[in-house]
């Protein structure tokens, strides 16, 4: 995700057209570890909108550097209760569950909330 | 909301009882390394709108392998389950969309003319060259039934925070799921009606489980409640739809998109279920009766061709 840019101020946090001050139209998320997951010490991420699920899953992927030959799979869940298709939108996801301003996805690398 | 009438139910069997005719034809790339001396005859399915594709490629995939007898090892050849995939008009289908939503997005959307009977609906299997970039593989039955299960988890956590779903038990989900595959109405809607109750004191959803689609963009999906306090009225389909395509505009314009949204509703056939609901439905009611079996309202824009 050569787009992700860490977002040190927890005051720019955007989440959609009505709370922008500055044009863009980022999504800001946290990435949290769940079911024993690597911890990354990357926790603030902001994407477009329109990236989706599928490109998340992929981009960590290959930032925690696990093992396609093996298969290792990525799950990312919301509410730590569902995990979005991988054709929806970032923008989607923040929309609907965002809570106070920030939207959080747990991901881990067994099925934790299957 | 009014409570559920002999005519509202109904109207939840016919559409549990809708069918495509579906014509499975075999792409010529892999027709030409059939090695029986007879080619394959195309292999016509009725089936369910609110299935899956997935849920039958076992059966696709049986049919047409007896015409590769001896070349299903050959690594070559890569004639496989795993590689098996559907196309139609040159779109490979999404394997995670049920069968309905596929059939009225795209061949509304790619037909010259309305008039024209896209059915039995003719759909290309490809047995080979997997389009990697495009599509996920068509997962096994377990991967749909996680794929519905999560579905209908977000869909009550719209509607009901969760808590609902949350305080089912594990076979009331096994229900669901088997009495889709099952095609068993009653078995189904006995769970089902659980997820279209109300709570918090509320007598409607919190907010509306909702996807429109529209070709080429990704699906839009938003926060929507189902009324409005302040005016003390029912919200209504197009007011939904409004309110998404408004909300979608805005966010292509902050984003600088050069192709904007047309947000105009009259540019659109808005369809669900093959039909065109009138847009004064209220959204309530069409969430509690005209749902796919996920809980959610899958929406289709088809834009009006300029004539």
């Amino acid at each position: 995700m050569s787009t992700v840019e860490d977002d040190g101020d927890t005051n720019s946090i955007r989440f959609g057209p009505s709370n922008d001050s500055e044009g863009g139209s980022k999504v800001v998320f946290l990435l949290k570890a769940a079911g024993g997951a690597p911890i990354l010490k990357k926790k603030k991420w902001a994407l477009p909108r329109t990236k989706t699920i599928g490109h998340i899953v992929e981009f960590l992927k290959k930032y925690m550097h696990l093992d396609t030959q093996q298969q290792q799979q990525l799950f990312l869940y919301v509410n730590q209760a569902f995990s979005p298709a991988l054709d929806t939108t970032i923008g989607s996801v923040n929309d609907c569950f965002s809570s106070e301003g920030t939207l959080v996805l747990h991901y881990a690398l067994t099925e934790a909330w299957g | 909301m009014s409570t559920s009438s002999i005519d509202d139910k109904d109207i939840t069997r016919e559409l549990w009882q809708s069918r495509l005719p579906i014509c499975f034809i075999l792409s010529d790339e892999d027709m030409s390394k059939v090695n029986r001396s007879e080619s394959p005859e195309p292999l016509y399915l009725m089936l369910s709108r609110h299935s899956y594709f997935p849920c039958i490629i076992e059966k696709i995939f049986r049919y047409y392998s007896t015409y590769y007898k001896g070349n299903l090892n050959d690594q070559t050849n890569s004639i496989n389950l795993n590689n098996l995939w559907l196309e139609y008009e040159s779109i490979p289908l999404k394997w995670h969309y049920p069968i309905g939503l596929l059939y009225d997005l795209y061949t509304s959307s790619l037909s010259s003319s309305s008039s024209v009977s896209h059915l039995p609906w003719q759909i290309i299997v490809h047995l080979s060259k997997f389009p990697e970039n495009e599509l996920i593989r068509f997962p096994d039955i377990e991967s749909i039934e996680a794929h519905y299960m999560t579905t209908l988890k977000e869909a009550d956590a719209l509607k009901h925070k969760g808590q609902i779903i949350g305080d089912m038990q594990k076979r009331d989900h096994k229900q669901l799921w088997n009495s889709l595959l099952q095609d068993k109405y009653e078995a189904f809607w006995n769970i089902n009606i659980k997820l279209m109750s109300y709570t918090d004191n509320l007598q409607y959803f919190r907010y509306i489980p909702f996807r429109i689609y529209i070709l080429d963009k990704p699906f839009m999906q938003k926060l929507f409640s189902p009324y409005d306090i302040e005016q003390n009225k029912w919200m209504t389909l197009y007011d939904l739809l409004q309110y998404t395509l408004n909300h979608e505009v805005q966010c292509e314009k902050l984003a600088n998109e050069k192709k904007i949204l047309n947000n105009n509703i009259e540019n659109y056939r808005v369809i669900i279920h093959g039909v065109q609901p009138p847009l004064h439905s209220p959204i309530q009611w069409l969430s509690e009766y005209f749902s796919y079996p996920d809980n959610f309202l899958h929406i289709c824009l088809i834009e009006n061709q300029m004539r």
